[in-house]
């Protein structure tokens, strides 16, 4: 007879004692490692109140995951609205030219093989931008910023005494050949050269500070000034700190701030008149 | 069929009268502006006013008239409803060369090169040609533009720069040094802000040599503050998408750039249900930034115009019997309140739209940031030059000065000034410039040079890695 675990009569099992087993729960509470706990797995749920509620928030995974839909909105909107042509613009042609003669077929073409080229392609800028990008992935640099390696070296044949010296130059590691003539490309004032006697910059003085920073010096000017053109995308401005203040959002209806945000359609509208007018007119949930 | 530069002694081969005139060709991507200036220093000052034409730089298509309207020609227009637009020049630069040469030829050389019908007579083989274009341009695009002033249109010297560079040479705009920069010097230190039609660029120039690791650009323009006026005006009252030209004009009217953009904000609401705020012309406040813009129809009302709000206006005029068309005259009114100074703001937070970038001030001090020493970084920000387009907005300056002001250390000296024609600016620093024949001689790549020396070679020149 079995007094242990097993809580029916089962005539023919029979437990047998042994030390330490004593009365237990069937029971027993066991710490779940499953998909809402592993912070890798976790995608998040779309059901909003139940985000909301969640513990900790959205990790950074999951913003990114429920996102990813609203942030191709967002770039399918700015890339509307940095759009040059009218959405009918492609269909303009050229007009042909009245009373052209035969040779205006061929002028219109172009003079020269490459020209042709030129006006035949139907490049936008967005080819250009990905094939530049394509030839930095490719081969790390652009020929811009080269050191040109066509052409022969010739020897200089300006006779020694004519030589200007490299000081004077003010390219530095221009492989083409020292000329008799070597001025700057851009002409400079004299006061540039004077560094060290910069001292009225401000024209206010500053109160019990320290003098004026120096200019740095002529090298690291010249290193600035020599620096090779940033490529397209190295320009562009830097997105925000993720400190900075998080993106203001407006009523949809009015344009004042966005206080509240539609349940349905995730937009937001400033107070109850503007948001009845949402619902009636512009909610998603009439098309979707 | 090699150039012969004005003054070297030694000709390359059979001599050719040299190109003597210059003309100074801003692209830009909204207009272009196109003079010629001569390196005689006899001459007067080139006054930007009398010697520069603006051209728009657009083809555009009338599917009232039925009519295409090639750059120029765009001034014949009388009804520019749903003009459909179609730009050569994508992002500040020359992408789509078929329609910039029909445009080239509209307004440069006439028809065939006959000089008929011009705005400016222009003879390539004898001119020199300083053409502009944006910073950080890829390098095919630049080659392209190089090929094609060479070899398609046979300029006889080409001297191909970033607008902004081209400021350093134009009259200070701050009174106290205004006097001192004789014509064709560049001045010191300048940080040229190009506020223009598709993006605006930030350019710290030393001596008109830019420095490049500061260069940065913003991708915010007058075509992005448009297309966003269009969008709120079509969410909110009237559908405009397709009407560009309308929408510009609307732009120029009545938008502006506020100082404190919460205020305004506070002050057009019209409230919530339990909290209403009166927008009618009573006399308060909110009376001043709501308009009524009265839409031109082209045949009585050529242009559009704003007028203050009226509220009363719609009904009036459906008991005078105006606008129901039974009537004469027909007046229709779009209402625009917050849109007036809510879209220019993407100038100043990008976010605003969703754009993963600072504003207008942060980009300034994230290009000053890189440079290694605060001299540097003040002198520049006692030198900020606004030029462009859509720095014609009333309240940028301001609005600017204000945020550097308050971002930058109290001690600094922050002088941020508006070009006098902010439009021509760079035209009238390239039309200076090319009265130095010194500069000129240095910068300027000839016919034969180009044949001779190939491409790369010129446009490593023209980023200033090669000396003569």
């Amino acid at each position: 007879m079995a007094t242990g675990p097993l809580r029916f009569c089962t005539p023919h099992i029979d437990e047998l004692p042994t030390t330490g087993s004593r009365q237990a729960p069937g029971f027993a509470w066991v710490a779940v490692s499953g998909a809402q706990d592993d912070p890798a797995k976790n995608w998040g749920t779309s059901n909003r109140k139940r985000a909301r509620a969640s513990l900790n928030g959205p990790t950074e995974q999951q913003k990114e995951a429920l996102s990813a839909r609203q942030q191709r909105e967002v770039e399918r909107k700015i890339r509307d609205l940095n759009s040059d042509n009218s959405k009918n613009a492609s269909e303009l042609a050229i007009p042909k030219k009245e009373g052209g003669a035969g040779a205006s077929g061929a002028v219109r073409a172009g003079k020269t093989p490459n020209t042709k080229k030129i006006l035949g392609s139907g490049k936008t800028f967005a080819h250009y931008l990905d094939d530049e990008e394509a030839e930095i992935a490719r081969t790390g640099r652009r020929d811009v910023d080269v050191e040109v390696s066509t052409g022969v070296q010739r020897p200089s044949k300006t006779p020694i005494a004519r030589r200007k010296t490299r000081e004077d130059s003010s390219v530095s590691g221009s492989p083409a050949p020292v000329t008799p003539m070597a001025p700057p490309p851009w002409p400079r004032t004299a006061q540039a050269l004077s560094y060290g006697e910069i001292t009225n910059l401000d024209d206010v003085d500053d109160e019990g500070e320290d003098a004026v920073p120096p200019l740095p010096s002529e090298a690291q000017l010249e290193a600035l000034l020599n620096a090779p053109p940033l490529t397209y995308g190295q320009a562009r401005s830097r997105p925000p700190s993720s400190s900075a203040a998080p993106p203001r959002r407006f009523c949809e209806t009015c344009g004042y701030w966005g206080r509240v945000r539609c349940m349905k359609c995730g937009a937001m509208t400033c107070s109850v008149t503007c948001k009845d007018d949402h619902d009636q007119f512009k909610c998603l949930k009439m098309y979707a | 069929m090699a150039r012969q530069k004005p003054t070297t002694t030694t000709p390359l081969s059979s001599s050719a009268p040299a190109p003597n005139r210059t003309l100074i060709l801003d692209n830009g991507a909204h207009t272009l502006k196109a003079g010629f200036s001569t390196p005689t220093t006899t001459d007067r000052e080139p006054n930007a006013a009398t010697d520069s034409h603006t051209i728009p730089n657009t083809i555009a298509r009338s599917h009232r008239d039925k009519r295409t309207y090639i750059g120029p020609e765009l001034a014949d227009c009388a009804d520019f409803g749903e003009l459909a637009f179609r730009r050569p020049v994508e992002r500040g630069y020359i992408v789509n060369w078929e329609s910039e040469k029909a445009v080239w030829e509209r307004s440069l050389f006439g028809f065939e090169g006959r000089g008929e019908g011009a705005v400016l007579a222009c003879e390539p083989q004898e001119t020199s040609l300083v053409l502009t274009e944006a910073p950080n341009a890829p390098a095919v695009l630049q080659r392209n533009a190089d090929e094609m002033v060479f070899e398609e249109f046979g300029f006889g010297g080409l001297f191909r720069t970033t607008a902004p560079a081209l400021c350093a040479y134009a009259p200070s705009p701050f009174p106290s040094t205004a006097s001192s920069s004789p014509s064709g010097l560049p001045l010191e230190c300048l940080l040229v802000i190009d506020a223009g039609h598709s993006h605006t660029t930030i350019t710290p120039l030393y001596h008109g040599r830019p420095l490049h690791t500061a260069c940065r650009r913003l991708e915010v323009g007058g075509k992005t503050i448009t297309n966003q006026l269009k969008e709120l005006i079509s969410q909110r009252t009237f559908d405009v998408r397709r009407e560009d030209w309308l929408v510009g004009e609307i732009k120029e009217d009545v938008c502006y750039v506020s100082q404190s953009f919460n205020q305004d904000l506070e002050k057009v609401w019209r409230g919530g249900r339990y909290d209403q705020r009166s927008s009618t012309n009573d006399g308060s406040s909110n009376n001043d930034i709501v308009v009524d813009y009265v839409l031109p129809d082209y045949e009585t009302i050529k242009r559009g115009y704003p007028r203050p709000h009226d509220a009363g206006v719609n009904v009036r005029n459906r008991a005078l019997g105006i606008g129901t068309g039974a009537g004469g005259r027909r007046e229709h009114i779009l209402t625009i309140g917050n849109e007036r100074f809510v879209a220019p703001e993407i100038l100043f937070t990008p976010s605003d739209i969703g754009m993963q970038s600072e504003g207008l001030c942060g980009t300034v001090l994230q290009a000053l940031n890189t440079l290694p020493s605060a001299a540097l970084r003040e002198a520049f920000l006692a030198n900020v030059v606004v030029v462009g387009g859509a720095s014609l907005m009333p309240g940028l300056v301001g609005r600017l000065e204000a945020e550097l002001r308050s971002t930058v250390d109290e001690a600094v000296l922050v002088r941020v000034a508006r070009a006098g024609d902010p439009v021509k600016y760079a035209w009238l620093g390239g039309a200076r410039m090319a009265r130095n024949e010194e500069v000129m001689r240095e910068v300027v790549v000839t016919r034969g040079e180009y044949f001779e020396q190939g491409d790369l070679w010129v446009r490593r020149k023209f980023a200033g890695k090669v000396g003569r």
